[in-house]
């Protein structure tokens, strides 16, 4: 018998999962969209931008308070997304097998970057402060009230992103980009321009999420391992080349996770979850909203 | 820049793929404001070279200058701010975007950017067929309204000169007809154009001048003052292609 308050609590805690994932795959999903690569350095992006925000911001670190942490570590993580786009994309693009090759050199840098800070850090557990304090009672669940900001601000910033990409001259670029190169080139359209924009951007956003998230889970070196995986299943999941599916889909995923959580528990969650994704994918092979890939 | 500076002026230019080479040496012009054609056999190069003049593929070798500029080491999107733009062969363009947000898009450059107004209205004019969709999205497009929308985005780009793929490739002959007419409406304001055809009749009726392309190489100049007929240059053509 699935009472209120247990229908309250799946609900609630599926959507704060899915406001997470949302935020992470959105990122691994805008690369895709325009490079065709898949980057899995984006979950150490995520661990690199709440380490930094802990350096500055912590009692322990620098002191500085949340305001300019989140500022810090945005912009570092634009240097971070143009180090790797400049360093380990760009002397692949002519190369006949850029997805393999990306995979390769995004996977060493992804290994790197996670020793690196291991060694910077150090392997002691870490926890952000958060930026809203106190609990919040949403129907029949009482969650913390870092967990409902990042219910709004997951919707806030995909919005705002999806502004960008509609609206905007550059945004508008970076679609045209993805889905014609050379059409793109011909109109007068810096083609490597927006692949660096398009990789800086998707690294704040990891860096982002990695800061909403420090607070509710504790900071290691393999912070953003799983959630880097849970991305990469929710951008095929949702269809591959399509941003508005890769948000659906994660969601549904944060909703699903909820649910399996409750019903099978914690031990089999995970592997449901995947068995489910393989049979969606079996019926609809292009995904949920998926068009045919690129 | 005086007014007798050719619009675009290449002298042996060199480009191809990987191991293979593709054009061997052309050399012609295109006059201040003159329409030439370029016409060939299937797999010469025609191609080839306009994507070698918009640096969508680099020169190996040879020069090409644009208004009297050296544009041969540009990077394509400065040769499009410079004016020189092309319209490349069976454009599948941006599948998920709409017509008017390509066309708005294709305004790219600051200069096309000051223009987007004018352009976009003459546009609509030109192609009625577009302002009557343009919600519709670029991969649902027939393949005439694909080409008219792939001329249209080209002329948003604020053209100084205009090179064109094959634009009635697969095309009806009514369809042919009318972008005909729009293409010889366009070069009437004075742009220059280097048209790239397989129908004879079609170019014939759009150019001043012409080049045979054979085997990556301008093989002979055709001047239009009527000493040549169809069937003399259906023979030249097929001749050349059994050479
Ligand atoms: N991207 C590419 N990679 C390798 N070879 C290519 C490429 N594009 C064209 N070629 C080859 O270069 C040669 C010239 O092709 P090109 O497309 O320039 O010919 P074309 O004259 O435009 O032909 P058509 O009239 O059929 O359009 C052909 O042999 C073709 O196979
Ligand atoms: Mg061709």
């Amino acid at each position: 018998m699935i009472t209120s308050d247990i229908l309250s609590a799946i609900l609630v805690s599926g959507i704060v999962l899915g406001s997470g994932y949302a935020l992470m795959a959105s990122g691994l999903s805008l690369v895709w969209t325009t490079l065709g690569i898949f980057n899995f350095a984006h979950g150490v992006l995520m661990t690199l931008g709440a380490y930094i925000a802990w350096t500055v911001s912590d009692a322990a670190g620098l002191n500085f308070g949340l305001g300019l942490a989140i500022a810090v570590s945005a912009a570092i993580m634009i240097g971070a997304g143009i180090l790797i786009e400049r360093v380990i994309v760009r002397p692949f693009y002519d190369h006949r097998d850029i997805l393999l090759v990306t995979v390769m050199t995004t996977l060493a840098a992804m290994i790197f970057m996670q020793k690196g800070i291991q060694l910077i850090w150090g392997a002691r557990l870490k926890q952000l402060a958060p930026i809203a304090t106190g609990n919040v009672q949403i129907w029949q669940t009482t969650i913390s009230a870092q967990e409902a900001l990042i219910i709004v601000v997951a919707p806030l910033l995909l919005g705002a992103l999806w502004l960008f990409l509609d609206r905007s001259r550059t945004g508008r670029g970076i679609r045209a980009v993805g889905q014609n190169p050379d059409a793109a080139r011909l109109i007068g359209i810096d083609v490597s321009r927006l692949f660096i924009i398009t990789f800086a951007l998707s690294a704040v956003l990891a860096g982002l999420t990695g800061v909403l998230l420090g607070s509710i889970r504790l900071l290691t070196p393999e912070f953003g391992s799983e959630p880097l995986v849970k991305a990469l299943i929710i951008v095929i999941f949702g269809g591959l080349g399509s941003l508005g599916g890769t948000v659906v889909a994660a969601y549904l995923m944060g909703l699903l996770e909820a649910a399996l959580v409750f019903f099978v528990g914690i031990y089999w969650a995970p592997s449901m979850i995947f068995l489910l994704l393989i049979l969606v994918l079996l019926i609809r092979p292009q995904g949920l909203l998926g068009k045919v890939v690129r | 820049m005086s007014n007798n500076t050719n619009a675009l002026e290449i002298a042996g230019l060199r480009a191809g793929y990987d191991a293979s080479d593709v054009l061997l040496g052309m050399s012609f012009h295109v006059g201040p404001t003159e329409r030439v054609g370029l016409f060939g056999p299937n797999g010469h190069g025609k191609t080839t070279l306009l994507n070698t003049i918009s640096r969508v593929i680099r020169p190996r070798a040879g020069d090409v200058r644009f208004m009297g500029e050296p544009i041969d080491q540009l990077a394509p999107q400065k040769i499009v701010a410079r004016g020189l733009i092309h319209v490349p062969q069976a454009n599948r363009l941006f599948p998920d975007m709409q017509i008017m947000e390509t066309l708005e898009l294709a305004a790219f450059t600051p200069r096309a950017r000051e223009e987007l107004k004018t352009n976009l209205d003459y546009v609509l004019n030109l192609f009625p067929r577009l302002a009557e969709r343009r919600r519709q999205q670029c991969k649902t497009l027939s393949g005439g309204e694909r080409q008219m929308l792939s001329i249209g985005a080209g002329l948003m780009c604020a053209p100084r000169m205009l090179m064109l793929d094959e634009p009635t490739l697969g095309l009806s002959p009514k369809l042919k007809d009318e972008l005909a007419e729009a293409i010889s409406e366009i070069s009437s304001r004075g742009i220059p154009l280097l048209l790239v055809e397989q129908d004879i009749a079609f170019i014939l009726s759009l150019v001043d001048r012409m080049y045979l392309v054979d085997h990556g190489e301008i093989r002979r100049e055709i001047n239009r003052s009527g000493e040549l007929d169809h069937q003399e240059i259906m023979d030249m053509y097929f001749g050349s292609e059994g050479a």
